[in-house]
């Protein structure tokens, strides 16, 4: 999509937000996850599960597009995303503002 | 336990295939990153937008790690001894008693014990789709070359063998649907697993997938996600390939796709 067609569609385009699951004791570390999500919405956690594995935790909330990509690929069953809500993408009128 | 303060992960729901596993079968016994747990969520989530009722569908597996499989679905299972999984299989499919049989296949129970009765199967037009999990290793012997391992290697006699040819031997055996995938095409293998979960004969689909713990860190290529990766960054698709260039020969990309599919019989 350009940026013309983003502006003249903007109304009718609404971005989805997901929320991300994860049973933390099923969880086998080996972070497919975390290194194929499209948007980087994951991370390694700090401290490792009752297990030893160190699971993926969230990095910013508000960046899962709930593509479900996570859901599909993890081989433990242990992550999962739910929609939660859309959103309006920003019009090009206010990034231009805000990037001056 | 420990207080971990982590945002918007919950710790102890179930996760929305949960109901199709036998109640507390899981964690599973498999390593980190093995391929067959995409495999097993992929033809779960293929059954749940069919919308079939589970009693309908069979699952049979062998022995190994794959024959871990029907122990864990909640599906009409059975998990065979060695050398007798397509046979059953196929008595299983000849009955009509369930709407389609799955067979979940490694390389020992098909390539090595039961290949011969797969040559007959396709002459009868079984009602079967066969997931064959290759993970181009024998997991349990560790450093064994087997059929479809991907190197030059020499028999005792000095001879080469070439990587043998799963579909090809499909597509020849009369099998109407043939795909290929990696676990990282995951949504592509669930669309190929929903084409042929609706055919009424034989199905093939073949995944090459990473067997963690004997193939990934015995050579050295890193870490699950790293043959992951490797196998994206190798895989070419090419829907229609003729069968026979499509055994996987090293230092030639592993090509991916629908290779076979007859729409009328
Ligand atoms: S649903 Fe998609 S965007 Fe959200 S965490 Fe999973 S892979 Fe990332
Ligand atoms: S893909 Fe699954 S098992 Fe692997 S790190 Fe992510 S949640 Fe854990």
């Amino acid at each position: 999509m350009t940026s013309l067609q983003a502006a003249f569609d903007a109304d009718k385009i609404e971005i989805p937000l997901g929320q991300v699951h994860i049973v933390r004791d099923r969880c086998k570390g080996c972070g497919y996850c975390i290194k194929y999500c499209p948007r980087e919405v994951l991370e390694v956690s700090e401290k490792p599960n009752d297990k030893g594995y160190y699971f993926p935790r969230v990095k910013d909330e508000d960046t899962c597009l709930n593509c479900g990509l996570c859901e599909l690929i993890c081989p433990e069953f242990a992550i999962w995303s739910t929609l939660t809500r859309y959103v309006k993408p920003k019009l090009i009128k206010e990034m231009v503002n805000e990037s001056f | 336990m420990s207080s971990i303060n982590v945002t918007a992960v919950s710790h102890n729901e179930q996760h929305p295939i949960d109901s199709f596993f036998h109640p507390n079968s899981m964690p599973s016994v498999w390593c980190p990153g093995c391929g067959i747990g995409t495999i097993v969520y992929t033809y779960v989530q293929a059954v749940k937008e069919m919308n079939v009722e589970p009693d309908k569908i069979c699952v049979v597996s062998g022995i190994g790690c794959t024959g871990k499989i029907a122990e864990y679905l909640n599906f009409g299972s059975h998990e065979i001894t060695d050398g007798n999984v397509i046979a059953y299989a196929a008595n299983l499919a000849a009955k009509k008693q369930y709407m389609k049989v799955t067979l979940f296949t490694n390389n020992a129970d098909f390539l090595v014990s039961s290949a011969k009765d797969f040559l007959e199967i396709g002459k009868t037009m079984a009602n079967l789709l066969v997931i064959h999990n290759n993970n181009i290793i024998y997991c349990i012997t560790e450093n064994g070359a087997i059929p479809t391992t991907p190197f030059i290697r020499t028999s005792a006699s000095n001879d080469f063998e070439l990587p043998f040819n799963i579909p090809h031997l499909a597509k020849s055996s009369g099998a109407e649907y043939v795909a290929r995938w990696t676990p990282l095409h995951a949504g592509w293998l669930k669309y190929s697993i929903i084409d042929a979960l609706s055919k009424q004969a034989l199905s093939v689909i073949e995944v090459v997938s990473p067997c963690v713990m004997f193939f990934t860190f015995t050579n050295k290529i890193g870490d699950a996600a790293d043959q992951l990766r490797f196998y994206r960054d190798n895989s070419v698709m090419k829907q229609y390939e003729p069968t026979e260039h499509l055994d996987l020969r090293s230092k030639r990309e592993v090509i991916i796709g629908k290779f076979v599919d007859k729409k009328e019989f």
